[in-house]
């Protein structure tokens, strides 16, 4: 009897404590969509209003499509339609992430199987990640407007491919470390050449692992913020930084519409991340921890 | 395991012509994959390195005529850095909110994380909520923040009713508040993080121990203490360490809610250089202040990495031991 009551205050404590947890942790994401419906005197009300009354598709209208009829003159903002930085967004995001991954796929191959990089290396590789961007971002700026690469897609693109490389390298060699060497083996004595090895053997065994991978750097690329506002002036603005334009270009606080931005920039973001949620220890972890 | 992470015996006791071939063609295929690996990097790097150097030395700012003409300082940006008292407290505040926003998301991660490893009805549904905060674009987290921490906004409000007193702190406007309030933010952010990690780690250790100490009649609290914590070492580490790198290159949140202010009380060692390069233009006060930083981050980091190539061993012999067992 005294086991089955304890187990059951067990019970209680531990629903009461992941649903408050849980209140915490969905109740901004709640707001942020709640007041992207919202109608202007309701984004900065007092007291605050926690039901959109009644819901209104407005902002997304007038952020997303530009709609002058709902552009109300005070909250409307000048700027380029957002869905410009969604294509920019989704160009510079998908290439840089594809293109780490796939050399990030053929390095960690070669360091698994042939060591063509020392562990102290590997940890080198890393640094590049950790260390924090800023310290290099002036110089960096300078340097690619020298080269012309200043505001240029292909800017953007080689410097998350380069910053993302460590991920890639480290994630996918976790998961080339699970494979076994015997399949190679025998696709050599075949005779196939390494390249096809690595490309018609191994990589498409580690499949669900690759997209795992991609998507991951897909989360990281989408949401950096520091590099796309220093090295993105007018013509590639991402997303992000299309947000923090609304900062500071009117008096008047627009929450609506930052908010109806700001759903369009996440909602994406979140359901990739929860098709690939098995995997986030691994990625955020350089592969150092698995479930 | 075993095979995969022994070296691969490739010298042959006969060196016959083959042989040579084959190890040749290894080595082509080695320097091909390392040969643009080395190219790219450098090719980035090294310039952006030397002009880091190049600025650190010479005083330059936008109003200046061209850059390679700039004037030749010696040493004294870097006297006027380390003597710069604002840059010193940049240092402290980074520190300070790495280490509290560290603290605290390990804490929260680690207790949902512990009621969560045993699998129980629901568990799936909390999982996803959990993980949300760290799938929200960080710039979209500060914006969201300011939608909630207006003085009389929803945030307070909720607070003031569930307590039944007036809770009105000035979030966004009070210097003494705003620093707490982008490391209660970073903790909101990135307790999945710890959360992930703690699971995967909770998850994976093995089992018999645990079993074995049950057997023996210890209680819960004396198997977390003297059994689950010792063997979690190396993932509460990486989890530590990896969080508070993180913390350090924080900018996104605290440069869109605060610009450095109210005052100068949300300027961390990122926000201070930015603040410096892009809104004063001193560009080259802004390169000695990034040399200096990068200095610091590169004996953190070393430090770290150090750390995390023993406890990564420890984790690789966790893993493989698991497998040779399933096996």
């Amino acid at each position: 009897m005294t086991k089955s009551r304890s187990r059951r205050i067990t019970a209680i404590i531990r629903y009461t404590v992941l649903t408050i947890w849980a209140i915490v942790a969905f109740f901004p994401i709640y707001w942020m969509i709640s007041t992207s419906f919202k109608i202007d005197t309701q984004w900065f009300a007092w007291p605050p209003v926690y039901f959109p009354d009644p819901p209104t598709l407005s902002n997304y209208l007038n952020v997303w499509l530009g709609a002058q009829e709902y552009a109300s003159t005070q909250y409307a903002i000048s700027s380029q339609t957002p869905l410009v930085s969604l294509l920019n967004s989704t160009i510079i995001a998908t290439t840089s992430t594809l293109l780490a991954v796939v050399f990030g796929a053929v390095i960690a191959y070669g360091v698994s199987r042939y060591k063509i990089l020392s562990e102290a290396r590997m940890f080198q590789l890393l640094m590049l990640r950790m260390i924090p961007p800023i310290v290099v971002v002036a110089p960096l700026s300078l340097y690619y407007s020298a080269l012309g690469l200043l505001d240029t897609m292909f800017g953007l693109i080689l410097i998350y491919f380069l910053t993302n490389l460590p991920y890639a390298v480290w994630m996918t060699k976790s998961f080339i470390d699970e494979v076994p060497r015997e399949i190679e083996q025998a696709a050599e004595i075949l005779g196939a050449s390494r390249w096809r090895t690595i490309f018609e053997v191994v990589l498409p065994l580690i499949r669900s692992g690759l997209v795992a991978t991609f998507l991951f750097i897909l989360i990281l690329t989408w949401s950096e913020y520091l590099l796309a506002l220093i090295l993105s002036k007018t013509n590639v603005a991402t997303l992000p930084v299309e947000l923090s334009k609304y900062q500071g270009t009117t008096e008047g606080k627009v929450y609506g519409r930052q908010a109806a931005l700001a759903v369009g920039i996440t909602v994406p973001l979140m359901i990739v991340g929860l098709i690939i949620r098995k995997h986030l220890a691994r990625g955020f972890s350089f592969g150092m921890v698995r479930r | 395991m075993a095979v995969a992470t022994a070296p691969p015996a490739r010298v042959a006791p006969r060196h016959s012509a083959r042989e040579i071939s084959r190890s040749r063609a290894l080595n082509r295929f080695k320097w091909s994959i390392r040969a643009p690996l080395i190219l790219l990097f450098s090719l980035v790097l090294t310039p952006v390195l030397l002009l880091q150097l190049y600025f650190s030395f010479h005083e330059w700012t936008v109003y200046l005529g061209s850059w390679w003409e700039a004037e030749f300082v010696g040493i004294d940006l870097f006297k006027e850095v380390l003597t710069d008292e604002r840059f010193g407290w940049a240092i402290v505040r980074s520190l300070g909110f790495a280490m509290g926003s560290t603290i605290g998301c390990f804490v929260i991660g680690f207790a949902l994380a512990y009621l969560m490893y045993e699998p129980f009805r629901g568990s799936a549904i909390y999982y996803i909520i959990f993980i949300l905060p760290m799938l929200t674009v960080p710039i979209v987290v500060a914006y969201t923040a300011e939608m909630l921490l207006y003085q009389s906004g929803p945030v307070n409000d909720v607070i003031s009713r569930l307590l039944g007193v007036d809770f009105k702190p000035a979030w966004l406007t009070d210097p003494k508040v705003a620093m707490p309030a982008v490391t209660l933010l970073e903790i909101w952010n990135w307790t999945p993080f710890s959360f992930i990690i703690m699971l995967a780690g909770l998850s994976s250790i093995p089992r018999e121990p645990i079993e074995a100490a049950q057997i023996l009649g210890a209680s819960r609290w004396r198997i977390f203490w003297e059994v689950q914590l010792p063997l979690l070492r190396p993932v509460i580490l990486l989890a530590l360490v990896l969080r508070f790198l993180e913390a350090m290159a924080e900018f996104p949140k605290t440069w869109a809610l605060f610009q450095g202010g109210p005052g100068s009380s949300t300027e961390t060692i990122p926000v201070y250089i930015f603040l410096t390069t892009w809104q004063y233009f001193q560009i080259s006060k802004g390169a000695a202040l990034s040399y200096v930083a990068m200095i610091l981050m590169v004996v953190i980091v070393l430090l770290a990495i150090q750390l995390l190539r023993r406890e990564k061993r420890a984790l690789d012999a966790m893993y493989s031991s698991k497998t040779e067992a399933a096996d």
